[in-house]
């Protein structure tokens, strides 16, 4: 397919490991995030991290939403889900995050009319069908998803639906990357870019990066050889001295993002003032709430969400992990208590979730060969 | 024409996650409905998606979705 199998020659990747190994300093370590989850998924299925230099290595970001999300925000949308004559819809990802006693998934056993859905416009087909029932779009993800979710707000209220809502945890990028660039437990030599969000926000909101931190940051495309030539992009900004936002993803990514999609979100939604994120505490302004225009639609004030704050189970290390503090094997329940099929954390949940992405890559055996 | 089918399920395209932004597919307009417009990605299905962000698009033009929206018109000098 164009734009894909392009990307995914075996040969141009080892052409390109082979330059980053020429143009990296063998007395140096570099520490590289990848901020997306999708990127995370996508190094473990190609095996990138195989090809790197031993002193490249790669730190996992907290750029996967079903990862970040707080157990007692999954808890307060089980409890809209079991309201009587709610058809509560999601993605199919949510279904399996583990709340304080459940997940979805096992509210959907126990009676609760739990619907996967793919967009958030098939949530408000599914209203229209259902005239008689209270439809719930349980919206998450960070800047490329919520223009979906508002342009689908923006049609309910065109179409004057009344028994359509949603429970809106979508998140934004930025403010997440300051929390962890002020971290002092993060040392980080740069970034891998989140291509998609980029596709809605443009580059220019990670200038702050190398302006205020210091570190480059190059936004990525999401196949084999995208994350080869962006890190080595990365490493040769580091060679040369250089400190910059460059766009490696410049098939895709517009520098100024998409305005009507910036437009269509600032109309539909307005910053909270503070969110909680899994692994990182109350962070300002960093998910979005809907708008005075669009309250109407918003379940938190329809339904009665009990907004209970839950701890993480304590054998849990997915705060570490999403900052990159340790390594997925490095948790003390990875592969044991905590597996795909049975996950503590919301990182074993989401293929894009760092233990998750190594666990069905086979990195569990690798890693027990290692200790 | 055929009509679009149901979307797949979400965990459906190579085993990725929807919400981590990750899926962007590449898509061929076929046919314009309006503020959608029916989309195959490969020979895969058809599918109905939103072009509102990126309209005009017009048959043949190729677009970048994401859960049902498309988000970028690939191809256009930025």
């Amino acid at each position: 397919m164009r734009y894909v199998d392009e990307f995914r020659d075996g040969r141009l990747g080892q052409a390109v490991a082979g330059e980053i190994l020429t143009t990296v300093d063998p007395a140096r370590h570099y520490k590289v995030m990848e901020i997306c989850g999708g990127h995370t998924h996508s190094i473990y299925k190609y095996g990138i991290d195989d090809l790197l230099p031993a002193n490249v290595e790669l730190v996992h970001g907290p750029g996967c939403p079903v990862c970040v999300i707080p157990m007692g925000r999954v808890d307060d949308g089980i409890a809209v889900a079991r309201t009587d004559g709610v058809i509560f819809a999601c993605f199919g990802d949510m279904l399996r995050v583990p709340g304080s006693e459940r997940t979805l998934l096992d509210a959907k056993a126990q009676g609760a009319d739990v619907r996967m859905v793919y967009s958030p416009l098939d949530a408000l087909r599914i209203a229209r069908e259902n005239p008689d029932r209270e439809v719930v779009f349980f919206a998450i993800g960070f800047e490329t998803t919520a223009p979906s979710t508002a342009l689908t707000l923006k049609r309910a209220k065109a179409e004057r639906l009344t028994n359509f809502s949603c429970f809106c945890n979508h998140v934004t990028i930025v403010e997440p990357l300051e929390a962890l660039l002020g971290s002092p437990e993060v040392t980080l030599d740069g970034f891998v870019g989140p291509g998609h969000v980029c596709t809605v926000i443009g580059t220019r909101p990670f200038e702050f990066i190398p302006a205020r931190h210091g570190r480059p940051v190059v936004i990525s495309g999401f196949e084999p050889l995208d994350i080869l030539q962006s890190i080595l992009m990365l490493v040769a900004q580091l060679r040369d001295g250089r400190c910059e936002v460059e766009n490696q993803y410049t098939r895709v990514v517009p520098r100024d993002g998409n305005a009507r999609a910036l437009e269509v979100m600032a109309e539909v939604f307005e910053p909270r003032p503070v969110f909680e994120w899994r692994g990182l505490g109350f962070i300002p302004h960093s998910a979005l709430a809907l708008s005075d225009a669009y309250r109407e639609f918003d379940a938190e004030a329809r339904f009665d969400v009990p907004g209970v704050r839950v701890s993480d189970p304590t054998e849990c290390q997915c705060g570490d992990v999403l900052k990159g503090a340790i390594k997925p094997w490095e948790c003390r329940v990875f592969g044991t208590a905590c597996t795909p099929e049975h996950a503590i954390g919301t990182c074993m949940v989401s293929p894009e979730g760092a233990c998750a992405a190594y666990y069905n890559y086979g990195r569990l055996a690798r890693a027990r060969e290692i200790v | 024409m055929s009509a679009p089918s149901d979307r797949p399920e979400c965990e459906a395209a190579e085993g990725h996650c929807i919400t981590c932004a990750d899926e962007g597919i590449v898509m061929r307009v076929l046919e314009l409905d309006g503020d959608s417009a029916l989309c195959a990605a490969g020979e895969g299905a058809v599918t109905s998606v939103a072009v509102d962000l990126v309209a005009p698009v017009a048959r043949g033009d190729e677009l970048l979705v994401h859960a049902g929206v498309a988000l970028v018109r690939l191809g256009v000098p930025s």
